[in-house]
């Protein structure tokens, strides 16, 4: 009886390594599998995937556990609170600007170390909490660094503004409007709309009647396409278009080489960048799942090394573990890592953005100088 | 000025594409009584149908108007043969309810095959225009306008000389009489769900070059072309080239004087009032 006993307990063990063989850390994860944000939030889960792999390399052994919060904010609050309660040494996640939010104010309630990835609103590292930590830059360095590197290229004078109607595209555009007036650019028109309409022509007439040094366009990729499209036909030319949303940054824009090529867009992470294993994780990427990373892979895949090292560094303890992400420093894929409190943020990794411009189809990084693959085009060459 | 001229410019050559729409939705209310709520769906089929032959066959969107054409007729008359024919002289709203579904099957449909990414369809001149005294003009809008309006003068054509005509604008008249002078009204009704459903594929084939496609595109256009058919009077075919100009102007000015985020505020109270002070639409009473 007793053998059969050992035999029943050892088949259990082989059948289910990651309980018997006491994993050495246990990190929680959340993130959008399903639901409306799924396209990006695999790319989240995929760069967490190689990190597992490489944590293990270094003899870490991640007892991960995923939650799914189908991009709602509801859900991935009981996602934290089921996490919490399992004993994670820290969450990694969630993907969404409105989920990190909600979940940050409950990671700071129970105590757990919360280390966002990829979520851009500001306010989720300006509300002085303790416990949440970010790697990615917020959303007010998408339109500075834009608007620095057009600074630097020429002198404008003054900008237009084209913007969705939607959180997105009025929270992006209004940080950038208050960065231009520090600046002393003017701006000359202001426009928003509504997606989905076909005809953006008299809205872009008016803008191109002001004749503006640059123009600021916050869209996803349709409207990013047909507004370039045509910004082209009415002969919009001004001396750079910054693309300062989601849609400038796709592959399927830079593809329709006519219309895409000099635009300027801006991202957190290239695989032409300079930092170290940029391109590895890029091939390893691209090897394993067929697809092209996306900067939410690389920020994902980083902020789980951080995550996992941090943790099983400090036996798996909260306190201590939190305490670790303040102090540690992280040279990776990412560049350089610190979370540090400066102008209001707590916690924030001074992230540098990269600013990228179209060229033949490519996505090229322009700024900042030394980390850049190509020089920039400037002005922007008259349409053909 | 320029401005201004810029603005109507665009306003009308979109309108057109508009009107196109609303005629379809029109002559099947007109002829059944049916307001057919998948109609901004049968035009996404049609977006889709231009896709794919773009796409695996080559052909130039605006050449695959003539396969487009008459599937989206074949179609049309399908969908009236099996299910819309069953509900004549049923309830109002279940009516309604049948063709929402219709739509919603579509728009499902289409997501499962081509899944919810937005397609481009980039032609060589998607992004070309031409210039007519300061003023710039879309290319594939100005062929676009030009088919439009052939269509709808052949259409006029068809309904005004032709004994089949005639027999449809009977039937819209008055069912009952036109099936006692020995017109085959199902047949009509299979006709004018047929030819509304081939204007509204048409106008998804035109716009394509120039827009983008996506499963659940169809609601815009549903609305779209309720307001230009109502604005116009239910029914009536002058009403709808009216209504799709005139909604297309509006919107285009709105944008340019107001705001672009206000053009859809400007386009309903212009509705509101057309309603208030015409409730039977512009042409409302004069039906064809």
């Amino acid at each position: 009886m007793m053998r059969r006993g050992i035999v029943f307990a050892l088949a259990f063990c082989l059948a289910l390594p990651g309980l018997s063989l006491a994993a050495n850390v246990k990190i929680g994860f959340i993130n959008s599998i399903t639901g409306p944000e799924a396209p990006i939030g695999e790319n989240l889960t995929n760069g967490v995937t190689l990190a597992i792999e490489d944590l293990k390399k270094k003899g870490i052994d991640v007892q991960l556990l995923k939650e799914d919060d189908t991009g709602k904010p509801q859900i991935s609050m009981s996602a934290m609170e089921k996490l919490a309660g399992q004993g994670v040494a820290g969450v990694v996640g969630p993907y969404t600007s409105a989920c990190a939010n909600a979940v940050a104010k409950l990671a700071e309630k129970y105590k757990v170390p919360l280390l966002v990835p990829a979520a851009a609103k500001e306010e989720i590292t300006r509300q002085n909490l303790k416990y949440v930590y970010r790697l990615n830059a917020p959303a007010d360095q998408y339109a500075s660094s834009l608007i620095d590197a057009a600074m630097t290229m020429g002198k404008p004078k003054t900008i237009a503004f084209i913007y969705e109607n939607t959180d997105f595209g009025t929270s992006t555009s209004k940080t950038a409007k208050e960065y231009v007036a520090k600046k002393g650019i003017q701006v000359v028109a202001d426009e928003s709309y509504s997606k989905g309409s076909p005809d953006y022509r008299s809205t872009l007439t008016k803008i191109k009647a002001k004749n503006p040094d640059l123009v600021f366009m916050v869209s996803y990729v349709a409207d990013a396409i047909l507004l370039m499209r045509q910004s082209r036909e009415i002969g919009l030319q001004p001396q750079a278009f910054l693309g300062g949303g989601a849609g400038f940054t796709t592959v399927q824009f830079a593809k329709e080489k006519e219309i895409s090529n000099n635009v300027f867009s801006t991202t957190q992470w290239t695989d032409d960048v300079n930092w170290p294993g940029a391109k590895d994780f890029f091939n390893r990427y691209k090897s394993k799942f067929g697809k092209e990373p996306t900067y939410h892979a690389a920020c994902a895949y980083q902020a789980m090394l951080i995550m996992a090292e941090t943790a099983s560094k400090n036996g798996g303890d909260r306190e201590k573990t939190k305490a670790g992400l303040k102090s540690g420093s992280w040279k990776g894929i990412m560049g350089e890592t610190k979370f540090e409190d400066y102008e209001g943020f707590t916690n924030q990794n001074k992230h540098q953005m990269l600013v990228l411009q179209i060229q033949n189809g490519q996505f090229e990084t322009v700024f900042p100088t030394k980390f850049a693959s190509k020089k920039p085009v400037f002005p922007f060459p008259k349409w053909k | 000025m320029t401005v201004l001229l810029q603005s109507l410019i665009s306003g009308i050559l979109i309108g057109g594409v508009y009107a196109l729409i609303g005629i379809g939705l029109t002559i099947i209310f007109g002829v059944m009584r049916v307001i057919n709520f998948a109609h901004g769906d049968i035009l996404m089929v049609g977006m889709y149908m231009t896709y794919v032959l773009f796409t695996s066959f080559g052909i130039d969107p605006f050449v695959s108007i003539v396969i487009t054409i008459p599937l989206m007729f074949l179609f049309g008359a399908f969908l009236q043969k099996l299910f819309i024919n069953r509900m004549q002289g049923a309830l109002p709203q279940n009516q309604i309810l049948l063709t929402i579904g219709l739509g919603l099957i579509m728009s499902n449909t289409m997501m499962l095959i081509y899944t919810s990414d937005y397609k481009i369809l980039s032609t060589s001149y998607s992004s070309e225009s031409f210039n007519l005294g300061g003023i710039s003009i879309s290319s594939p809008l100005a062929i676009s306008f030009l088919i439009t309006a052939a269509i709808t003068i052949l259409l006029y054509w068809f309904l005004l000389k032709t004994d089949t005509g005639q027999a449809i604008r009977a039937t819209a008249q008055d069912r009952e009489a036109a099936q006692l002078m020995g017109i085959n009204v199902r047949w009509m009704s299979i006709l004018a769900f047929g030819i509304g459903s081939a204007l509204a594929g048409t106008a998804g084939a035109l716009i394509s070059p120039t827009y983008y496609i996506f499963p659940q595109i169809g609601g815009i256009f549903t609305l779209k072309a309720f307001v230009i058919t109502v604005l116009g009077g239910m029914g009536s075919i002058i009403g709808a080239t009216l209504g799709g100009v005139i909604i297309g102007i509006a919107e285009s000015v709105s944008a340019v004087y107001i705001s672009s985020g206000w053009k859809d505020v400007v386009v309903f109270v212009l509705f509101l009032l057309v309603l208030l002070f015409k409730p039977a639409g512009l042409m409302g009473k004069s039906r064809m």
